[in-house]
């Protein structure tokens, strides 16, 4: 039978000290949300010229609606990126996320099977970068981080390629990262 | 298989071609492609076809001859540039392709398992067809087809010999090997015949007709439904009913035909089973048309899932899957199913779990192991959402509608009782054997689902909480695996973070290969 005794060395996750995203992370998620929200906003206006009976019906609703779900969604991303935070330990990579759902999740390295580096136009102009890591058997990435610098992804990256199980260091040092 | 071996120009390694029989092999390997791949990329031409062209019969016979003489020549060619060599650097390497050639290399270190299967058109030679499994990845299987039974015997052992060498722990397991009794297990086909009824195959079956399910109601209607009409009115002097008489006797046609279909290829798949478990190996050997002979041992084993469905629970069997790593994604663990990567113990009385069990997990009982429930929170959170609103959903609808309110009474009973099963079912267990340490997670409602891990073979720890069960000190948690994952939810705080740490704590501490 299980013993589920004390061990006083065992690493505690909760214990982590999650660096926040970069700077410009705030920025990317708004951006992103606007570049999903302006042209949603540019064809409701072109349905409203269009279509008379639709903008009598609808365009009140619109008028107050769309500015509150905008207003929403970034009020929601400033929380999300505030929220949002990962630390890579000597054996292991953790990320928090979630706003109503919060999760935290531990990726040891021991068990990356591949990465990948993603940037899009707007986190090219903002020099930041995702980080996708991959494990056996998910359905996707594992830990997909966004908002970091694109330094922060090389460097991960490097760190993850260069890892090896049994360049052991203490583990009580790993909680205090 | 020939044992004529051509020297390679540029290097000293052997090349060898496989058997000229290998051909037949070749040949329905392409006509099966053919018919799962390319059929669907042809629709458009098949439609012209059906509609410009008038003289069909000798058209379609033309086509037929071209492509069957294209499927030979292909073949052919495929066969002649065929070649496969055992590197001195413990490699498979093999040539194939026609008008792109490929050479595969193949690392015995990454061969997962080596499987034997003999199609029916191999056995009066003597010929098998030799399958190497690489870890999760279909792209990346090796299939020699045409050889001897002692050739792709000879090959397995001498990769598994070579795999014994690389762990010291595999020595020690090949050393104990020698001692220990080989165990042995037998289905008969009555029962096999049984997992057709527990299984999901007919609906398969089924759902594989659903693009032609115009025609087929079209053709029952036509063919089908007015005979068994007249036969009602004409027989039995039916008027009334008839139609609708016709319509049951139909439905209970099908079901009986889909039950019938899926009997049948549990037993193609299942027939003769025999399974066999020596020195923490596993055999299997099963199959009407083609009799495959799975190897796998019990290091490559991500996760052990014990499940038992409605009509399971009704015949009172389980099935039993030992579940290998698929690469990724929920296709790639299907394609792992489908490249028999799975070893499926199909129909097991709960006398046969346990014994099966005693030879891989001999601390493992599922009635006596002492399951931690989750939080009654999760039972409340549940009857809210799954119980109440939906009979407030219903009473709404109901009361509108004008119709009997009590259904919603109804429902919220019903809804209440399944979500109390569903609760009571819900636990995990955590176990230390000589060192090592399980965890088993167990679901379910009407039947059971056991999933048997050990927790160095996890790959990430997640644990997931919202306000309200933060407020309450639970958590949810999440353990991914190389094949599929736990998830417990609402335990308590403490619980889950000591999982997850114990969990990472094992990955990274322990350097046993996991796959």
């Amino acid at each position: 039978m299980f013993n589920n005794q004390q061990i006083m060395d065992l690493p505690k996750h909760s214990d982590i000290s999650f660096k926040p995203l970069a700077d410009k992370a705030l920025l990317h998620a708004q951006l992103s949300s606007l570049l999903f929200y302006i042209p949603l906003i540019g064809a409701l206006i072109a349905v409203c010229y269009f279509n008379e009976a639709f903008a009598n019906n609808a365009q009140t609703y619109l008028l107050i609606g769309m500015p509150i779900l905008v207003a929403v969604s970034m009020l929601y991303n400033m929380i999300s990126v505030r929220l949002r935070g990962f630390a890579v330990r000597n054996h292991d990579i953790a990320f928090k996320k979630g706003v109503i759902w919060q999760q935290v999740t531990v990726l040891p390295l021991a068990r990356v099977q591949h990465m990948e580096i993603h940037q899009g136009p707007i986190e090219r102009k903002l020099s930041l970068a995702s980080i996708k890591l991959f494990s056996a058997g998910g359905v996707s990435a594992d830990l997909q981080i966004s908002g970091l610098t694109h330094d922060d992804c090389k460097n991960m990256r490097q760190f993850v390629q260069n890892y090896r199980q049994d360049d052991t260091t203490p583990q009580a040092t790993l909680v205090d990262e | 298989m020939s044992n004529t071996t051509i020297e390679d120009q540029v290097s000293p390694i052997y090349w060898q071609k496989v058997s000229p029989w290998a051909l037949l092999y070749f040949v329905v390997h392409f006509s099966v492609r053919f018919v799962k791949d390319g059929l669907l990329n042809l629709l458009p031409m098949f439609v012209v076809f059906v509609t410009q062209v008038e003289n069909k019969l000798f058209w379609a016979q033309v086509a037929g001859g071209i492509a069957l003489v294209l499927l030979f020549v292909y073949s052919f060619l495929y066969y002649l540039n065929f070649k496969f060599c055992i590197s001195s650097d413990n490699e498979i390497l093999l040539n194939k392709g026609v008008f792109k050639k490929e050479r595969l290399t193949l690392k015995f270190g990454r061969v997962q398992n080596v499987n034997i299967a003999e199609p029916f058109y191999f056995t009066p030679v003597n010929l098998v067809n030799c399958i190497f499994d690489a870890a999760g990845s279909v792209s990346q299987e090796v299939v020699l087809p045409g050889v001897t039974k002692d050739y792709a015997q000879q090959m397995r052992k001498q990769i598994f010999d070579f795999k014994a060498q690389q762990q010291e722990e595999i020595q020690n397991t090949e050393q104990s090997e020698t001692d220990t009794i080989e165990n042995k297990l037998s289905i008969s086909n009555k029962e096999i015949a049984k997992f057709g009824l527990m299984s999901n195959m007919a609906i398969l079956a089924i759902a594989a007709l659903a693009p032609f399910i115009n025609l087929i109601v079209d053709f029952l209607e036509k063919q089908i439904i007015t005979k068994v009409e007249g036969f009602y009115q004409q027989e039995l002097g039916m008027l009334a009913s008839a139609a609708t008489f016709a319509m049951i006797t139909l439905i209970i046609l099908l079901v009986l035909a889909a039950v019938m279909l899926s009997v049948t290829m549990s037993l193609i798949r299942f027939y003769n089973f025999e399974l066999y478990f020596k020195g923490q190996k596993f055999k299997r050997i099963a199959g009407l048309l083609e009799r495959h002979q799975l190897s796998m041992s019990m290091d490559k084993v991500q996760s052990i899932v014990i499940k038992q469905n409605l009509m399971g629970r009704l015949l009172k069997r389980f099935t039993v899957e030992c579940l290998q790593a698929s690469s990724g994604g929920i296709a790639a663990g299907a394609a792992a199913k489908k490249n028999k990567q799975t070893l499926v113990l199909p129909v097991l009385n709960s006398e046969q779990v346990d014994s099966v069990c005693q030879w891989i997990y001999p601390w493992f009982n599922s009635k006596k192991l002492a399951f931690k429930r989750a939080e009654r929170a999760l039972l409340y959170k549940n009857l809210g959402f799954y119980s109440l609103l939906p009979s407030a959903l219903v009473f709404g609808f109901c009361f509108i509608a004008d119709i009997n309110t009590l259904i919603s009474l109804g429902v919220l009973v019903v809804f209440s009782g399944l979500v109390t099963l569903s609760y009571q079912r819900c636990g995990y267990y955590m176990h230390e054997d000589n060192g090592r340490f399980y965890m088993v997670v167990r679901k379910g409602m009407i039947g059971v689902h056991y999933r048997v891990f050990e927790l160095y073979k996890a790959q990430s720890a997640r644990s997931i909480s919202t306000y309200l069960m933060r407020k309450s000190g639970l958590k949810s948690l999440y353990i991914q695996l190389a094949s599929g994952f736990a998830f417990m939810p609402y335990i308590k705080q403490q619980d889950a973070d000591f999982i997850i740490d114990f969990t990472i704590k094992q990955i990274e501490s322990d350097t046993r290969s996991w796959m």
